[in-house]
């Protein structure tokens, strides 16, 4: 994620903060990745679109359609919301407890189909 | 600016910024992780409520599209031809067409034992439409559309940030109010979808096309998430003005532009998510 070699980051360095504010100086990565990723997402919805007309509605369907969105996710996240040029600490604070949520929501549409059941 | 003398050892001692970011982002970070948070409740209880009750049956659907396919040609055909012969009156025929179809439409599909208050219905049954084309069956392709206008304004938005990191104030403005209209585009197709969904009678505590539940988390979630979208572009235009007024190049960075487009991203990222709930699943 993260270049910084050091974990210890002291902000009382002008050369990498503004030293009017201590806000992180930024360098820019470039448009050629985030256009990738438009077309990256582009096709996935497609594939979504694709998948809906030709597989019969099942639980593996739906399985399938959750991961699909995971990946999306993943490109959003990482490239439009900077998150592969952040701390890679920052990184593990936000997308661990989603990891447990996603896993929550497969969790709670299998158990679902057992309400009328129980 | 601290003046402590602060060992520079300690990662959570004070006085350095563990995540290498400011304040300011990093709380943007935990507001988008407790609000991502608030989405999942939401979600998990669709998936859940959505699963306690049996699904429209596929031989159903097969049915019904047939019926529209005749639908389409004893009324729409007649009316293409109509309503190209009339074309100043194209708008009134829509608004005709919408209400016939509400009002004897989905009670004829009731009555074909399609719609039950004890299955769920497959979502492209109900959310089928397209804006100038009416009568026809056209399940999510409307929002597709949506979703692409959300995406194509993250990236207008990604690209508002790039600019701002190379200090480009001009394109800044540019990138910032092509998303603002890109925001604009998607809240009006919402409204769209709602407009469609409540005229066929559907409230939140009633729905004609099965469980009242349905409707009440159509509403919930998708006005919960269209009121995200709205906070967002009124933030994106706050940014657009101070932008416009210099505030940024002033204070020499755009970390406020990222910030808020941290936000604008969220609001994308939970559409897709939206979309996969509502629309695919």
């Amino acid at each position: 994620m993260s270049s910084h070699t050091n974990n210890n980051v002291d902000i009382h360095d002008t050369e990498n903060y503004d030293p009017t504010t201590w806000v992180p100086k930024v360098e820019s990565h470039g448009t050629k990745d985030i256009w990738g990723r438009f077309w990256i997402l582009s096709f996935l919805t497609i594939a979504d679109i694709v998948a809906y007309f030709v597989w019969p509605p099942s639980m593996s369907r739906n399985i399938f359609f959750i991961v699909m969105g995971v990946l999306k996710a993943w490109f959003i996240v990482g490239t439009f919301m900077h998150m592969k040029h952040e701390h890679k600490k920052l990184g593990y604070m936000i997308i661990l407890p989603m990891a447990f949520i996603i896993f929550f929501l497969f969790w709670m549409m299998y158990e679902g189909n057992f309400w009328g059941t129980i | 600016m601290s003046t402590q003398t602060i060992s520079k050892s300690s990662t959570w001692g004070g006085g350095n910024s563990p995540f290498n970011v400011s304040y300011g982002k990093l709380m943007m970070w935990v507001f988008l992780l407790s609000d991502a948070f608030t989405f999942s409740s939401l979600l998990i209880a669709y998936g859940a409520i959505r699963y306690s009750y049996d699904s429209t049956p596929i031989e159903q659907i097969d049915a019904l599209e047939l019926k529209f396919a005749e639908n389409v040609q004893e009324k729409f055909a007649p009316d293409v031809a109509e309503t190209a012969s009339h074309a100043a009156t194209t708008l009134e025929h829509g608004a005709e067409h919408a209400a016939e179809h509400a009002e004897h439409f989905i009670p004829a599909l009731r009555e074909l034992g399609v719609f039950t208050e004890a299955q769920w219905p497959s979502p492209d049954l109900v959310f089928n439409h397209f804006p100038f084309a009416h009568g026809l069956h056209l399940p999510l392709i409307f929002v597709s559309l949506m979703t692409l206008i959300l995406i194509l304004s993250s990236v207008t938005m990604v690209l508002g940030v790039e600019a701002g990191q190379q200090g480009n104030q001009k394109a800044v403005s540019k990138w910032m109010l092509l998303t603002i209209i890109g925001g604009f585009m998607f809240l009006g197709c919402q409204a769209w979808e709602w407009t469609n969904f409540i005229s066929a009678g559907a409230r939140m505590w009633s729905n004609p096309y099965g469980p009242p539940a349905f409707a009440a988390l159509f509403f919930g979630v998708t006005g919960f998430h269209g009121f995200h979208v709205f906070s967002g572009v009124v933030l994106n235009i706050i940014i657009y003005i101070n932008n416009l007024k210099g505030t940024y190049a002033k204070r020499g960075h755009y970390e406020m532009v990222e910030k808020v487009g941290l936000y604008w991203h969220f609001v994308d990222l939970v559409w897709v998510f939206v979309f996969t709930f509502f629309y695919l699943i």
